[in-house]
């Protein structure tokens, strides 16, 4: 073992002993000055998901967050130089977390609070012309086989609990008394310009963007919103995917691939 | 919409309609039937803080110190409290303590 | 500026040198990207962290393409990992090249420290000791940054809460030898100069006064918290999250006394204040340049 992995294998570990090469100019014990460094790391690490899983936090507290985190860290330390990047599998390590486990919706809470920060940094992307989908409508023939590709922003959720209203209501938006947590809800998060927006969907709205982000032709992916929600309607949805600029491209299935 | 009885094939017709109506919904300011069209596809919220952008990093160290320890004994105390919760037998969110537990 | 240091000896002379102006600048954070558009506040530069823009895109990037236009920028990585056992990511560094690249920034700095292991990033600045294995390792390292992005990379001098017993060579002199060899310029931080001083009975001046002053491209100004270690003397955490102290701000006047006016990043990155505040302090800086030589003796070929 190099020093430099010593030295890392100490500061994850508190029960480790601090390396051996270290010295203090009045021959204090060294520990506690590595302490520093073992904090640094811990800290900042747990601040950068504190950052990252706002609503998380307040829905468990701070102290519990910040315990729960730390676990976490050590576990899971960054593969990654860019802070935004981490934490992809937070919520993954949430859903085993037995303390947390009176909690079943904490961790669909924070896959969609990582949505949110995916989609603020994610690709920009230029809506689709207008014009384009004109141009289509003029040959309704042809709209079965087209093929839509939406913003690398965009991210959809499937929960079995009412993740959009509890999300809604640490904005404010209503309050946590009103928040049915067993009804099931998907959520639609995309960037709007510089806006990050988290729309509660219906089931088929949820499977339609699903499909199309598979790669399906309007008229398949229609068909199987139809299929999930009789009352799908296809005309609200791409009406406000089209008003969000989620759209980016649109050709025609004989075409692939999408460029 | 419309579709055939038997396979739900979507007809290009019904396809047009929709396609129809959501340009001409999205390329208008915003009326009462695109506030219909809204509400009936949700509720677009954009967060509290909307420059919300995560973690920074930081070339900097702290002097708030976090508890080093492995062993701990904690249960969620935040929000979740007020929340009605789907396991708990009073029907709130009632939280039991859990038993000290040991994660290395 | 000159760079006086007349030997590279395993790298030619980096093909661009920092331009910052000799005014006191800000760091730039997320909360103020709108105020900052609305107001123009009078600020010779701002700076950025290079991993927080090393997203695809969004608000930062939007933010910071505009503020550019308007404003000189520093790029200040903290995850090259410098002082890393291993060799440099390649691939990290590809990405500050296309950041470089697209910002085109006055400086590019980064830090005498490690921050990486293995796959694992650490996101702290951890410390090295001072030997010839580390000197050799150190420069190989900054040669590789200088020949990929053209141009002089400041490197940082640190903060650090301990020492190594195998160390050889003091701090300055370490530094001191990396300018010579590679032709890299200093990012003189002041508080990292003080805060590691106490933290290892040092003497400040002589510290000072040791490092390779002429290579003084930027210099960084910061506030530290106040711990003690297991003796109960004072040890000093440099965690940017409070106001400049006065030993500090004493000196900084006195180390432009001895370079004269040069670019002063007023650094902040925990408790962030209001946008007034953080240029206020930057204005007292800014009063202090003012106050100092143009002219850099030392720069003069």
């Amino acid at each position: 073992m190099n020093s430099q992995a010593e030295f890392v294998a100490a500061l994850l570990d508190p029960e480790r002993d601090c390396p051996a090469d270290l010295k203090t100019w009045n021959g204090s014990d060294p520990a506690a000055r590595f302490a520093v460094y073992r904090n640094n790391v811990l800290s900042s690490l747990i601040d950068a998901l504190a950052a990252s899983f706002p609503v998380v936090q307040q829905l468990v507290g701070e102290t519990f967050f910040r315990a729960m985190a730390a676990v976490y860290v050590r576990h899971s330390p960054p593969r990654t130089r860019i802070l935004a990047d981490y934490g992809a599998d937070f919520p993954a390590f949430i859903q085993g977390f037995a303390p947390a486990a009176s909690l079943p919706y904490l961790a669909d809470v924070a896959r969609l609070e990582l949505l949110r920060i995916r989609a603020y940094h994610a690709a920009d992307a230029a809506p689709l012309d207008a014009d384009a989908l004109a141009t289509a409508l003029a040959a309704p023939e042809r709209l079965a086989s087209l093929l839509l590709r939406l913003q690398p922003a965009l991210g959809l959720l499937d929960s079995a609990f009412a993740v959009v209203s509890l999300w809604a209501a640490h904005q404010g938006a209503l309050t946590l008394a009103e928040v049915d947590l067993d009804q099931a809800q998907c959520a639609l998060v995309l960037r709007n310009g510089l806006e990050v927006e988290v729309l509660g969907i219906r089931s088929g709205d949820a499977v339609l963007i699903q499909a199309l982000l598979q790669g399906r032709p309007l008229g398949a992916a229609t068909q199987l919103a139809l299929a999930c929600d009789p009352a799908f309607d296809l005309g609200a949805c791409l009406a406000h995917l089209l008003r969000a600029g989620a759209i980016t491209h649109c050709a025609y299935d004989t075409q692939r691939p999408l460029p | 919409m419309n579709t055939t009885a038997s396979h739900t094939v979507v007809s290009a017709a019904a396809l047009a309609l929709a396609l129809g109506a959501a340009l001409a919904i999205s390329s208008a300011p915003l009326t009462a039937q695109a506030a219909d069209s809204e509400k009936c596809f949700g509720v677009a919220l954009q967060g509290k803080n909307d420059c919300a952008a995560g973690p920074g990093t930081t070339c900097a160290g702290t002097s708030k110190i976090d508890y080093q320890g492995n062993a701990w004994k904690l249960v969620p105390k935040g929000t979740c409290e007020q929340t009605a919760s789907p396991t708990s037998p009073t029907g709130f969110g009632q939280l039991e303590a859990f038993e000290e537990v040991k994660n290395s | 500026m000159m760079i006086a240091s007349p030997i590279h000896v395993t790298n030619s002379a980096p093909a661009r040198l920092p331009e910052l102006p000799c005014q006191a600048g800000i760091g730039l954070k997320s909360q103020h990207y709108q105020q900052i558009l609305e107001t123009d506040p009078a600020v010779g530069f701002f700076e950025v962290h290079a991993e927080n823009y090393l997203v695809a895109g969004g608000p930062f990037h939007h933010y910071l393409g505009l503020i550019r236009e308007r404003y000189p920028l520093s790029i200040h990585g903290v995850g090259l990992s410098i002082g890393g056992q291993q060799a440099l990511d390649r691939e990290h560094l590809e990405r500050l090249a296309t950041l470089l690249e697209r910002y085109q920034p006055q400086a590019f700095s980064e830090h005498l420290a490690w921050s990486s292991h293995g796959e694992v990033f650490l996101n702290d600045l951890l410390p090295l000791a001072y030997d010839a294995a580390t000197l050799t390792r150190v420069c190989e390292h900054v040669d590789q940054v200088q020949s990929r992005l053209q141009r002089q990379l400041l490197l940082e001098n640190p903060a650090t809460y301990v020492e190594f017993a195998s160390s050889s060579m003091d701090e300055a002199t370490f530094i001191g030898e990396v300018v010579r060899r590679t032709g890299c310029g200093l990012l003189l931080d002041v508080n990292n100069a003080y805060v590691s001083s106490v933290n290892h009975h040092w003497d400040v001046q002589a510290y000072l006064r040791a490092l390779p002053l002429h290579a003084v491209g930027e210099i960084h100004l910061a506030g530290f918290a106040e711990d003690r270690d297991a003796a109960g003397e004072r040890l000093l955490i440099d965690n940017h999250g409070a106001p400049v102290d006065a030993a500090v701000w004493q000196l900084y006047a006195e180390v432009l006394q001895l370079i004269g006016a040069t670019p002063t990043l007023l650094e902040r990155d925990n408790a962030i204040p209001p946008l007034q505040v953080w240029l206020e302090e930057a204005q007292h800086a800014q009063t202090l340049l003012e106050g100092a030589r143009a002219t850099r003796p030392q720069a003069l070929a």
